[in-house]
């Protein structure tokens, strides 16, 4: 039953409990940059969810179908890199033709995305983690809508705060590191929620 | 000109990857191969030093001094590592928060007294659950019995008490759990299983 | 007028310049292991490593890469450097390397190694962008080490791992939480920030 509902919790600790960018830092660079707006985090945190979902999955079964076969795993860091660019770079081609109205929203952050260090850190987790290739799905699609609800709830905060007076020092990045620093400190509470053992 | 544009647009970035790609792999690969042997080193000489502590035996701690003292006192009878003829040390590994804890346990001629823990392989949190580590958290395992309960951090006192540590509930509550399985198995180290 | 070309290459990513105060780039690799000052010391050397041979590299081959795979020739060449950072440590550092898990490997994804590379390495000879490289790691690197010497100090009562603080001193455990992190590099840029403004109010 344990292994059975391994991935269940492994999901719902991606999320809630151990958020990829608030406990981990991955992904601050677009975090910080792109959270002014709530459109826009929308568009960035939906395509980094899905290609988060899917390379997750596709690395592990690279890393242990081809890689750990050939006694090759210390080309990890290459291959990975070059596997979410490729398909970073396949979706982009698809969405292009096929709608242009999903390219023209969500298309302008794909390049943006294989330079998030959230996705080729949840892919360096998996390996160091060992997961199972379920898992590694789950932890994908997890830390992918963990991001995105640490991007929306941020873009919301910065919202409110338009209007209120901050010291100049602190305006822009500084304002939204002490608030990304209490969404830490509120994620915390949420532990005690899984418990994986 | 024609086939100038074709080579240069086509032929060229091709041929440039392939070369780049060969280099960087060849590189890489020779490099491996030239620290595979002292990679393979470093992990024996982590395992044994990590059954010297959870044995409780003092050691020099550099690669000699530890490898030549592991040959002079253990034995490996299955899969127990059996130091100085009666201290018990197995490994046992556990779910902790992010993947597996393997740790090694050693028991004295009772097998039940607690001689010492050693972490050999965790993924915790750096800094949180990652301080499963650190000396003073294995080292306060040492001439208790359990099974354990969790306290706050620095105030274990009683046999059957372990420090929790702050910010990590999750990481020593899976210890805990290891620890105690390790426990109630520990009657059979002496056959070797 | 080289020499002082030179110079200011090197001074400006220290100072006026930096790329975590003034950019806010490539904190994601390197925040996370900011609670102890030892690890974070690997971490920036590696950095360096990595910023300053990949620019130089790509300087070095600026006028041979074709146009269109740049960005790939670019990442392959620093997942190069990156793993040969790795399989070093893995060989003559195994503990750190043990502690520091994926975070190596991010090093890959760090903007200001990609950062330096298209923005300066691509325009610049050889020698000149391994100086911006290592100056950019530099830069980068001295803020971090504030910030993992005042989490380690306050969080644990330690400085590179021995005891500086005694019983008496009440461990700030937010500090070597994630919060902490995020709080240090906020204040860190308020007060370089204000001082940075009152300097130019007074020139």
């Amino acid at each position: 039953m344990g292994n059975f509902l391994f991935p269940v919790a492994v999901f719902f600790a991606a999320i809630f409990t151990d958020n990829i960018l608030l406990t981990n830092y991955l992904g601050m660079c677009s975090f910080l940059a792109v959270s002014k707006e709530l459109e826009t985090s929308a568009g960035l945190g939906i395509a980094v969810t899905f290609v988060l979902a899917v390379t997750t999955p596709l690395n592990w079964a690279v890393y242990y179908l081809v890689l750990v076969p050939f006694q090759l795993e210390y080309l990890r860091f290459i291959v990975f890199i070059i596997i979410i660019a490729a398909f970073v770079q396949l979706i982009e081609m698809v969405i292009e033709r096929y709608s242009e109205n999903l390219y023209f929203s969500l298309g302008i952050f794909l390049p943006l995305i294989t330079v998030n260090c959230a996705i080729l850190g949840a892919s360096l987790f998996m390996v160091i983690r060992e997961y199972s290739f379920i898992t590694s799905f789950f932890f994908g699609l997890g830390s992918g809508i963990g991001w995105f609800i640490a991007i929306m709830a941020m873009a919301g905060i910065r919202n409110k705060l338009r209007g209120a007076k901050i010291p100049i020092g602190l305006e822009g990045a500084g304002i939204a590191l002490i608030i990304a620093g209490f969404m830490a400190m509120a994620f915390m509470g949420f532990s005690g929620m899984i418990q994986i053992t | 000109m024609k086939s100038q544009t074709f080579y240069t647009k086509r032929i060229k970035p091709l041929v440039f990857m392939a070369v780049v790609t060969i280099i960087c792999i060849v590189l890489t690969s020779s490099l491996y191969l030239l620290t595979r042997e002292r990679v393979a080193m470093n992990e024996l000489f982590f395992m044994r030093r990590s059954i010297l502590d959870a044995a409780g035996v003092e050691h020099s701690g550099d690669v000699e001094g530890v490898n030549s003292l592991y040959e002079s006192v253990v034995k490996e009878v299955g899969e127990v590592y059996v130091v100085g003829g009666n201290t018990y040390v197995k490994l046992f590994k556990g779910p902790g928060l992010w993947g597996e804890i393997t740790i090694l346990v050693g028991f004295e001629e009772d097998l039940k007294t607690i001689t010492g823990v050693s972490v050999f392989a965790q993924n915790e949190t750096p800094g949180l659950g990652a301080r499963i580590e650190e000396p003073w958290f294995s080292q306060q395992f040492r001439g208790k019995e359990g099974p354990f309960s969790l306290v706050e951090e620095g105030t274990a006192a009683a046999k059957s008490e372990m420090d929790a540590i702050t910010g990590a509930t999750r990481t020593s509550d899976a210890f805990k759990n290891i620890m105690n399985r390790a426990i109630s198995e520990s009657a059979t180290l002496k056959g070797g299983q | 007028m080289a020499r002082g070309m030179v110079k200011k290459t090197f001074l400006t990513p220290l100072g006026k310049d930096n790329p975590v105060f003034v950019q806010i780039l490539g904190i994601c690799s390197t925040l996370a292991v900011t609670n102890k000052l030892a690890n974070t010391m690997v971490m920036v050397l590696g950095v360096m490593f990595t910023t300053a041979l990949s620019s130089w590299t790509i300087s070095l081959f600026r006028k041979q890469i074709p146009s269109r795979i740049r960005m790939m020739v670019e990442t392959l060449v620093i997942a190069t450097y990156v793993i040969i950072v790795d399989i070093i440590l893995k060989a003559y550092n195994p503990e750190i390397w043990k502690q520091l898990g994926p975070y190596v490997g991010l090093i890959i994804t760090n903007c200001i190694v990609m950062g330096r590379v298209e923005a300066f390495a691509l325009q610049n000879k050889p020698t000149l962008s391994l100086i911006d490289g290592l100056a950019s790691g530099m830069g980068y690197g001295y803020v971090l080490l504030i910030i993992a010497f005042v989490r380690e100090l306050l969080g644990s009562g330690t400085i590179w791992g021995y005891q500086v603080l005694g019983s008496w001193w009440t461990k700030w455990a937010i500090m070597v939480m994630p919060p902490g992190g995020f709080f240090m590099l906020a204040i860190l840029i308020w007060v370089v920030h204000e001082g940075v403004m009152k300097e130019g109010k007074n020139g």
